[in-house]
């Protein structure tokens, strides 16, 4: 404050000048001005400045505890007070300034936990329904092409990759398995049944079988040979994978991992990408537990068609877990950690799994 | 005080001060947050109008607020277009690599002017004594600026695009990809200079008119020194963690073959520690590499009446990196806006213009107000301006 008439006027009296800084857009020249409020005008007054403006033309810079404000005039020409808390209360008392309600909200801790209150419930939603339902209903909109395309793309990227080698299995062997599956399915009800088509392949990364979009399942000769060709498992796993095919899990995967990493590199991308990748990690580890669920409801759906006791498929988590007699370990040995916790797994425990094809095999 | 040496004879230091605090921004933040998720992100251009104002009106030069001017209107038609297309690029790559070349080619092309425009946009939009800021970079320089960045993604898209071919080895692919690598790695500090120098040389407020005056040299010797401090980091964590794994295996007698889990609640703690060595080696290269190359870079950008000293130190840079981790972590991510405003006050403060001549005899010059729609390309990408 350049002027010492301006420190005499007691705090109890809303201040009737304020003291400011104009700039007139053309030059860098800082001129000291005073503003007052006369009738309908705001008027400017220093050394070499005199002009005044309607206040209806005025946009007010928004009130901060902090900070300056800066009120910008239609030419250009702007103004600048840093005693913020002198132009709040002139600005309001002798102009007529009132804060949106998004600045009442800013500035109210209370209002503010609110806010918080109401992100974190949308958030939670957001995570656990809105995001799966939205994108259930983006896929039932994307032709079945699409999933196709996205397939056939992975499958030859995983046989150009080395992770996969042509089949040691005999043709008989697949010809059997070919015939239990397509026998089971057959007795699913029509028109419920997606396109697949059973891939065999060697593999470097252990027993397994996976769904590709739009049709390839893949069975490992690992897993073929872990469980010693038995029918009922692998007719119990496949209809896992079929599962996986009926729900386009793989399309649904692809469409809620882009809108989380999207969401998350907005909020967090400015402080690190790194850090903006753990909540679509734990994210996408907690839809894929979710479809693993839904794919072992298939599962049993198509072993009960067949048949088949669901408690089948708990021989089956013990035997992937127990090399077969002559067979080497597979995989680097253990890593000196313990489980992941659950939030972090991308398939439920096999404890879990076990339960509930168990719970299913005894009811009718 | 003179500096004969820098040519600017009697320059005067600025002082930058930074007066928000991470509380208000905290308040702000959390509003446009919620505003955007109700709005499904259409409140986005208002929320960063708001942030940026906020951030300006804190920052001070010499006893001078920035300010920001920015219609949000229309950022948001620019939001959306610029949205629109970084959708179509990214589910592109999935679905064929002939898609994912296509995107590359549409997107290289789209893209330098995009920046420029929102380059343009953001300085036509910034203030300061009532001044605007202006960029002078010419749509030719956009494209020799950044082209070059988009030469490996460009090749590897083109050698994906081979891989459908059953009659070629795997292993060929292979070869070119190191080959692309190798290449990147030789030429990145080149090509990144290059881009820096487009910004650099094109920044104007009044008659001033910065330019870069370094060479590529010295961005060889920064990428030199940040690789070395990666190396070094990686090293000391594998040696940490091979002690770490000597004093376990000895204190806790563990055996390997067992099945995990079963290791014991030591083995556990052994465990979080030895990923927390990890987590140093990951983060702490980032503020080495943004102290150097902000030191590197500002004290090189100049002008006739201008200079700016930058002493952004590593050590508090790294202690306040380590400490908002540590609160982000623990707070799921609640201390975003105290770390972002920490952070910016340290890297604003430690800038210190230097200036030689009469501010009062700065003059407005006619200048490129720039498209709105090219805004959103800088959001989008990360690329900042670095005021």
């Amino acid at each position: 404050m350049n002027d010492p008439a301006s420190a005499v006027p007691a705090r109890a009296a809303p201040p009737s000048e304020v003291a400011a800084v104009y700039f007139d857009g053309r030059s860098a020249r800082a001129h000291p001005v005073r503003l007052h409020v006369d009738g309908d005008q705001l008027v400017i007054a220093g050394e070499d400045v005199h002009r005044s403006e309607p206040l209806a033309s005025l946009r007010w810079p928004e009130r901060t505890r902090h900070g300056s404000r800066l009120l910008h005039l239609d030419d250009g020409a702007s103004l600048q007070c840093h005693d913020s808390l002198e132009w709040d209360t002139w600005s309001a008392a002798t102009a007529g300034r009132r804060d949106s309600i998004v600045v009442r909200v800013q500035q109210r801790w209370k209002w503010v936990m609110v806010s918080l209150a109401a992100l974190v419930g949308l958030i939670v939603l957001g995570y656990g329904h809105l995001l799966p339902l939205a994108a259930r209903g983006v896929v039932a909109l994307m032709p079945a092409t699409a999933d196709e395309t996205l397939g056939e793309a992975a499958l030859s990227s995983i046989d150009g990759s080395g992770l996969m080698k042509p089949t040691t299995l005999s043709a008989d062997q697949q010809k059997a398995v070919r015939t239990a599956f397509s026998q089971a399915v057959a007795r699913l009800p029509a028109g419920d049944v997606p396109d697949y088509r059973l891939e065999f392949r060697q593999s470097t990364i252990g027993p397994n079988a996976f769904a590709l979009p739009g049709g390839p399942i893949v069975l490992t000769d690992e897993l073929y040979q872990r469980v010693g060709g038995d029918r009922d498992i692998l007719v119990g796993v496949l209809g896992h994978e079929l599962g996986h095919l009926r729900h386009r899990h793989g399309m649904r995967m692809l469409v809620q991992a882009s809108v989380l990493s999207a969401a998350a590199g907005a909020l967090y991308g400015d402080f690190s990408t790194l850090f903006a990748q753990i909540p679509v990690l734990l994210g996408q580890a907690s839809y894929s537990r979710a479809f693993e669920h839904e794919a072992d409801v298939d599962s049993v759906r198509l072993m009960k068609a067949d048949g088949i006791s669901p408690a089948v498929m708990a021989r089956f988590f013990v035997k992937v877990r127990v090399p077969a007699p002559g067979e080497k370990a597979a995989s680097a040995p253990p890593l000196p950690l313990p489980h992941l916790p659950i939030a972090l797994a991308s398939h439920p425990a096999d404890q879990e799994r076990i339960d509930f094809f168990e719970a299913a095999a005894r009811e009718r | 005080m003179g500096v004969p040496s820098d040519g600017l004879p009697d320059a005067r230091p600025l002082k930058i001060q930074f007066t928000g605090s991470g509380s208000e921004y905290f308040r702000i933040w959390i509003v446009n947050l919620l505003l955007s998720i109700v709005t499904l992100s259409l409140y986005h251009p208002w929320a960063k109008v708001r942030r940026l104002r906020y951030f300006y009106g804190n920052t001070l030069i010499d006893g001078h607020a920035f300010d920001f001017h920015g219609n949000p209107k229309k950022m948001l038609r620019g939001y959306l277009l610029v949205g629109a297309l970084l959708i179509c690029y990214s589910v592109a790559g999935r679905f064929s690599p002939g898609a994912a070349m296509a995107a590359v080619v549409i997107f290289a092309i789209v893209f330098p002017a995009l920046l420029r425009a929102s380059m343009q946009f953001r300085l036509a939009n910034t203030s300061w004594r009532g001044l605007r800021f202006r960029f002078t970079g010419s749509l030719d320089g956009a494209y020799r600026a950044m082209l070059p960045l988009f030469v490996p993604t460009l090749l590897t898209a083109l050698v994906a695009l081979g891989v459908a071919d059953p009659h070629v080895q795997p292993q060929l692919y292979l070869k070119c990809f190191f080959g692309i690598m190798l290449i990147t790695l030789v030429l990145a500090p080149l090509v990144w200079w290059n881009f820096k120098r487009y910004q650099h040389d094109h920044y104007g407020l009044g008659q001033w008119h910065t330019k870069l005056t370094m060479g590529p040299g010295s961005m060889y010797g920064l990428t030199f020194k940040v690789f070395g401090v990666m190396l070094l980091s990686g090293l000391a964590v594998l040696v940490l963690a091979v002690i770490l794994f000597v004093i376990a295996a000895a204190t806790t007698g563990f055996d390997m073959r067992a099945m995990p889990g079963n290791q014991g609640p030591m083995a556990v703690v052994f465990g979080l520690l030895g990923l927390v060595f990890y987590f140093f080696a990951l983060i702490v290269p980032v503020p080495y590499a943004m102290s150097r190359s902000q030191n590197l870079i500002w004290p090189n950008t100049r002008c006739d009446e201008l200079r700016f000293d930058s002493d952004l130190r590593f050590g508090p840079l790294t202690g306040l990196t380590v400490k908002n981790w540590l609160l982000m972590v623990l707070t799921l991510g609640l201390y975003f806006p105290f770390a972002s405003v920490a952070f910016y006050r340290m890297r604003v403060e430690s800038i210190t213009p230097q200036l030689a001549g009469d501010l009062d005899r700065l003059q407005a010059q006619a200048q490129a107000m720039g498209d709105a729609s090219g805004d959103a390309a800088g959001d989008f990408f990360g690329i900042d301006i670095g005021l």
